[in-house]
């Protein structure tokens, strides 16, 4: 483009020096003008798509930063608490026809579920006091052998008091109120889950 | 030390408990107390929707009968009453029969089968010759050196029980001790007596038939230890056990 440009000023003051052209007639500035009467209105095709890049990847740039911009808005407010569905009863529950209809509770009856209340205490206070001198007594015992065991062999009772990684994490199952029916066919049936899962 | 003589033999004994397989039955506190829970919670409760078409119907039952339209039957609708599906539901619940609480062997009192006393723990014993005596005892092996106690214990589980047995052994410590001295005669000066170490460990596969090999065995209860082990062990070994 600047090569045209400085061709074309030669070109005019070459041709205002020389005496016998004719002054009016236009000059062609250089073979990139296609018609005498313009001046650089049809530049090289080339140049312009290098315009159009640059302009667009800077649009597409402050494109991208507002769309960062408007994420990290988001992220930065506060996730949504998960509703609890235990805690919420439907409001269906707790419409009027729903409360039960039942006869007062006659004096007698009160008095007797306190007396019983009162009872349940000292029988769990009673259980909780036989386990737990169940347990040391357990531990009294223990000792008494890792005692003589220590007299025996400090080898083995170094061996002894060593703990057991395989012991921990215990599973079973617990007791049921009837045993396993042997040969028991379960019937067939199908489970499905409609759990709601809530993502933050 | 390895080299110095020891007075005591060691041996090591495990104590193998089969855990319940059913609760125990409840104390009287414990149901009246249970029967009261329900009580409060049915007090408090709402009702739910079954008991509301259940309560519907029955309205619509004396609304019936006291005029002679029966509008259900106009529309030419077979309604199902809450009352018929409970109905259904009670005979489909007698037909299934579960499996007794109290066992065949519970009833003709076999002690050596697995299968009796379901609510309470079960120990095995056997039948071990000490000096020149059968005795019933926990399985127990003599220790020898290079081993630690626990896998002596282990080893005298698998000489009675075999290889194949599933047991979990409640971590190195030994649970309890029992020793005694010899008597005179065999008594020396480098052989007083012997200190058997009990482990505990719970049995978890439910099914022995491979095992019990040589020895006479037993599943017993705490409550029955004392028809078969001398007063002396027995109130060591009583001390370990919880029930």
């Amino acid at each position: 483009r600047i090569g045209g440009s400085v061709s074309s000023h030669a070109l005019c003051y070459f041709s205002s020096r020389s005496s016998w052209l004719p002054q009016g007639v236009p000059l062609r500035g250089s073979h990139w003008q296609s018609s005498l009467l313009e001046f650089r209105t049809s530049l090289p095709v080339r140049a312009q798509p290098k315009k159009k890049k640059k302009v667009d990847v800077k649009k597409e740039q402050a494109q991208k930063e507002r769309m960062k911009k408007r994420l990290k808005k988001l992220e930065k407010a506060a996730p949504e608490l998960i509703p609890i569905e235990d805690f919420i009863t439907p409001l269906k529950y707790s419409e009027s026809n729903r409360v039960r209809s039942l006869p007062p509770l006659s004096p007698e009856e009160s008095e007797r579920r306190v007396l019983l209340l009162k009872k349940w205490c000292l029988f769990k206070q009673k259980q909780d006091e036989a386990e737990k001198k169940a347990i040391k007594a357990l531990v009294e015992c223990q000792q008494e052998a890792l005692k003589e065991l220590r007299l025996e062999s400090e080898e083995l009772y170094q061996a002894a008091i060593r703990r057991d990684e395989a012991l921990f994490p215990f599973q079973r199952d617990g007791p049921t109120y009837t045993p396993p029916l042997p040969g028991y066919d379960p019937p067939e049936g199908k489970c499905i889950d409609i759990t709601k899962v809530y993502t933050q | 030390s390895a080299a110095a003589p020891r007075p005591w033999r060691l041996f090591g004994a495990m104590c193998l408990l089969r855990l319940p397989r059913i609760t125990q039955p409840l104390e009287k506190e414990e149901e009246e107390m249970a029967a009261l829970m329900e009580q409060i919670e049915l007090e408090k409760s709402h009702y739910s929707d079954h008991e509301i078409r259940k309560l519907e119907e029955e309205e619509q039952l004396k609304r019936k009968k006291e005029s002679l339209y029966d509008e259900d039957e106009a529309r030419g609708k077979t309604v199902v009453m809450a009352r018929d599906l409970e109905e259904k539901w009670e005979q489909k619940f007698l037909q299934f029969k579960a499996a007794p609480r109290i066992t065949d062997a519970d009833k003709s009192n076999d002690r050596t089968s697995l299968n009796r006393k379901l609510d309470s723990n079960l120990m095995l014993l056997v039948k071990q010759k000490i000096g020149n005596q059968e005795l019933w005892l926990l399985p127990q092996a003599e220790w020898q050196p290079g081993e630690t106690l626990r896998s002596t214990a282990e080893r005298a589980m698998a000489t009675f029980l075999g290889d194949h047995i599933q047991a979990k052994v409640l971590g190195n410590a030994p649970f309890g001790i029992y020793k005694y001295k010899f008597p005179r005669a065999i008594r020396t000066e480098n052989n007083v007596g012997a200190k058997i170490f009990f482990f505990k460990a719970f049995l978890q596969s439910s099914d022995l038939s491979e095992a019990e090999l040589k020895a006479d065995y037993l599943w017993v209860t705490k409550k029955e230890l004392g028809d078969y082990l001398k007063s002396e062990y027995l109130k060591k070994v009583n001390r370990f056990l919880l029930d």
